[in-house]
């Protein structure tokens, strides 16, 4: 069932993208101007998406829930992770990040703390310093 | 002779000090990536070409160092399958078959040295074909006009999922999505935005390295959740270190055998090391399993698969770098880093820089040399480190892949990108589609569209010029054989399979 949802959905995108690419005009000397690839790929998408619709193979196993809410944590984890970067600086959010992480793949409390530490310090100093590859240290400025 | 003038000049290239140091680190960091569980050759290099870039490496000495990753992956990959019976990587499946059951025999050390041997007899075996034979091919392909490499292009593509049997709608459909996701940015030809839905961000299009990241690193780590859930049956003992030096050559004349099939299978499109390892166990079963012996722990199970994979991952170096068209995901993700400094693999990359390919063949020699010396006194080393817990493990992982990528362009909205192509990365596996066509699709796509261009302006807008070349067509004739000859498995394996 899941194999023809996915089906539906890429044969949908690429309805849509092959409607979308009819609009890109050629220009003298391209005969193929730059809509004719794109519709080609997005046609035999379509197709190939209607074969996943009329033959799927048998469901993927369903993941249990405690499972589920890891990956949604984690997924939670490294978006905040991207948002707070130049905000708190690198070494503040690599240790918060890292932490969190830690903790999500089953570590220890203490354990966590001081991974995230070592982790941020330790990845900043050898991108920044012995790298030289500058990344955000302090905090920006808020206003 | 004019080879060995030009290996010797390569040796030059690589025995520079900055470049051996390379070498050596990429060995020891690419079997220590193979020995961990979860973290595969993909996974490492691809993590790693942020790193390459950050340390502002100059091209050889960046692909050298990769290159050595990805033979140590291949190495190191053998190491969880012996000792804890889950495999490093997936071409090292098949060394759990007998590996494990020899390492519960109290001789872990034993298997560990003849895999050893054996990755070495097949990764030397693919060196050497890979200095005599890509020359070769590198000139035949001078030949190709556009309306051939399009045809290539094309072969890729279809036989990229190759006989693993898997659906090959899937894996043609991941094609397709990567060739799609290619097409986003400005067109080269007419500067026409093309799916950029107003963003200016995505005018350059997709980065095809924070794609691969995202597609491979991100995702695995959501994945991680749901597939690392199984319980390991403990750790075999190492015991001795040091096998006897006898031992270490039983099944020697099977890793010979082996590394001859993982060759050929490593050179061919689309096939990669897992079927190199595949192929050669199995053939090895029927050659000398006169005794019922395989996978109880004969040496010869051992040394045939890790010869296999060993010499297909170095065979499929060969098509990514005379033809640009890449054999394997790894290889896959090497393009993406020559692409990203600049440098066009094809048939002229050996007459245009010489230094890069000649020094890279002859960095994979020493390679071979140091990995040996790396697996099998100092193997000791990588068994420890492969109690290193995972929730220390996987966060590093993260945030070496997040800066990384950071470091690239200093933009967040690459990030959110790599996020969304993890999330994407996800919902493939979920669905059992393949990854590498999408990666191969987004890499190659506007050269293929190029040459397609090409050829048509050539012929003024005849579609026919595609067919009038006699390579293209004995290109399409393999390309129509290989694709009725995966349909035709895939048909047998499963008759249609509806809902209930």
């Amino acid at each position: 069932m899941i194999d023809r949802i996915a089906g539906a959905v890429i044969f949908m995108i690429s309805a849509a993208a092959f409607w979308v690419a009819r609009d890109y005009e050629a220009s003298f000397g391209d005969p193929l101007g730059p809509a004719i690839f794109p519709q080609m790929v997005a046609a035999a998408a379509a197709i190939l998406s209607i074969g996943l619709i009329l033959r799927p193979d048998p469901n993927p196993k369903a993941q249990p829930l405690h499972a589920f809410i890891r990956q949604a944590m984690t997924l939670g984890v490294l978006i905040g992770y991207v948002l707070l970067l130049e905000p708190l600086g690198f070494p503040l959010s690599t240790m918060i990040g890292t932490t969190c992480l830690a903790l999500l793949f089953g570590a220890e409390r203490i354990k966590a703390g001081l991974t995230g530490i070592a982790v941020g310090i330790s990845l900043y100093l050898i991108f920044d310093t012995v790298l030289g590859l500058p990344l955000p240290l302090a905090p920006a400025r808020f206003g | 002779m004019d080879i060995l003038t030009s290996l010797l000049s390569g040796f030059a290239v690589a025995v520079t000090p900055l470049n051996l140091a390379l070498a050596v680190f990429g060995c020891f960091a690419g079997t220590l990536i193979g020995a961990l569980p979860g973290l595969g050759p993909v996974n490492g290099v691809a993590i790693l070409i942020p790193v390459a870039f950050a340390m502002n490496l100059e091209p050889s000495s960046a692909l050298i160092m990769l290159s050595c990753i990805y033979y140590g992956c291949m190495y190191g990959g053998r190491i969880s399958s012996i000792m804890l019976n889950i495999p490093g990587d997936e071409p090292a499946i098949m060394t759990t078959l007998d590996g494990y059951p020899m390492a519960r025999q109290g001789q872990a050390a034993k298997a560990l040295g003849i895999s050893a041997v054996a990755s070495f007899v097949g990764a030397t075996f693919a060196t050497l074909g890979l200095t005599f034979f890509a020359p070769l091919l590198a000139k035949a392909a001078i030949h190709f006009g556009p309306a051939d490499y399009f045809a290539l292009y094309v072969m890729a593509f279809a036989t990229i999922g190759g006989v693993t049997g898997v659906n090959p709608f899937k894996t043609l459909l991941a094609a397709m999505i990567g060739l799609l996701l290619a097409s986003v940015g400005l067109d080269p030809g007419t500067g026409t935005a093309r799916f950029t839905f107003g963003s200016f961000h995505l005018y350059d299009g997709f980065d095809p390295i924070v794609a691969i990241v995202g597609l491979f690193a991100v995702s695995e780590i959501i994945m991680y959740f749901e597939s690392h859930a199984v319980a390991g049956t403990g750790p075999a003992k190492l015991g001795r270190v040091l096998p006897k030096l006898r031992e270490v050559f039983e099944g020697f004349t099977a890793s010979i055998r082996g590394a001859v099939i993982g060759f050929i299978c490593g050179v061919l499109p689309g096939a990669g090391a897992s079927l190199g390892a595949f192929v050669s166990y199995s053939t090895e079963k029927q050659i000398s399993d006169k005794h019922g012996t395989f996978g109880t722990g004969d040496p010869r199970g051992i040394a045939a698969p890790e010869a296999g994979n060993n010499a297909a991952s170095g065979g499929a170096l060969i098509p990514m770098l005379t033809l640009g068209v890449p054999g394997s995901g790894t290889t896959a993700v090497m393009l993406a880093l020559l692409v990203s400094l600049n440098i066009q693999p094809g048939p002229l990359l050996f007459e245009r820089q010489p230094d890069l390919v000649w020094g890279l063949i002859a960095a994979l020699y020493l390679a071979n040399v140091v990995l040996l010396v790396l697996n099998i006194p100092m193997v000791g080393l990588f068994t420890r480190l492969l109690s290193l817990p995972q929730w220390l493990l996987m966060p590093i992982v993260v945030m070496v892949s997040f800066i990384g990528i950071y470091s690239i362009s200093h933009s967040t909205f690459d990030l959110f990108v790599m996020i969304g192509f993890g999330l994407l990365g996800y919902a493939l596996r979920k669905f059992d589609i393949s990854l590498v066509p999408v990666v191969l699709g987004l890499l190659l796509g506007a050269d293929m569209e190029n040459n397609l261009r090409r050829a048509l302006s050539i012929s003024g807008g005849d579609f026919s010029i595609l067919l009038q070349s006699p390579i293209a067509l004995v290109i399409y004739g393999f390309t129509a054989l290989m694709l009725a000859f995966s349909f035709g498995i895939a048909m047998r394996r499963r008759p249609a399979v509806l809902d209930k």
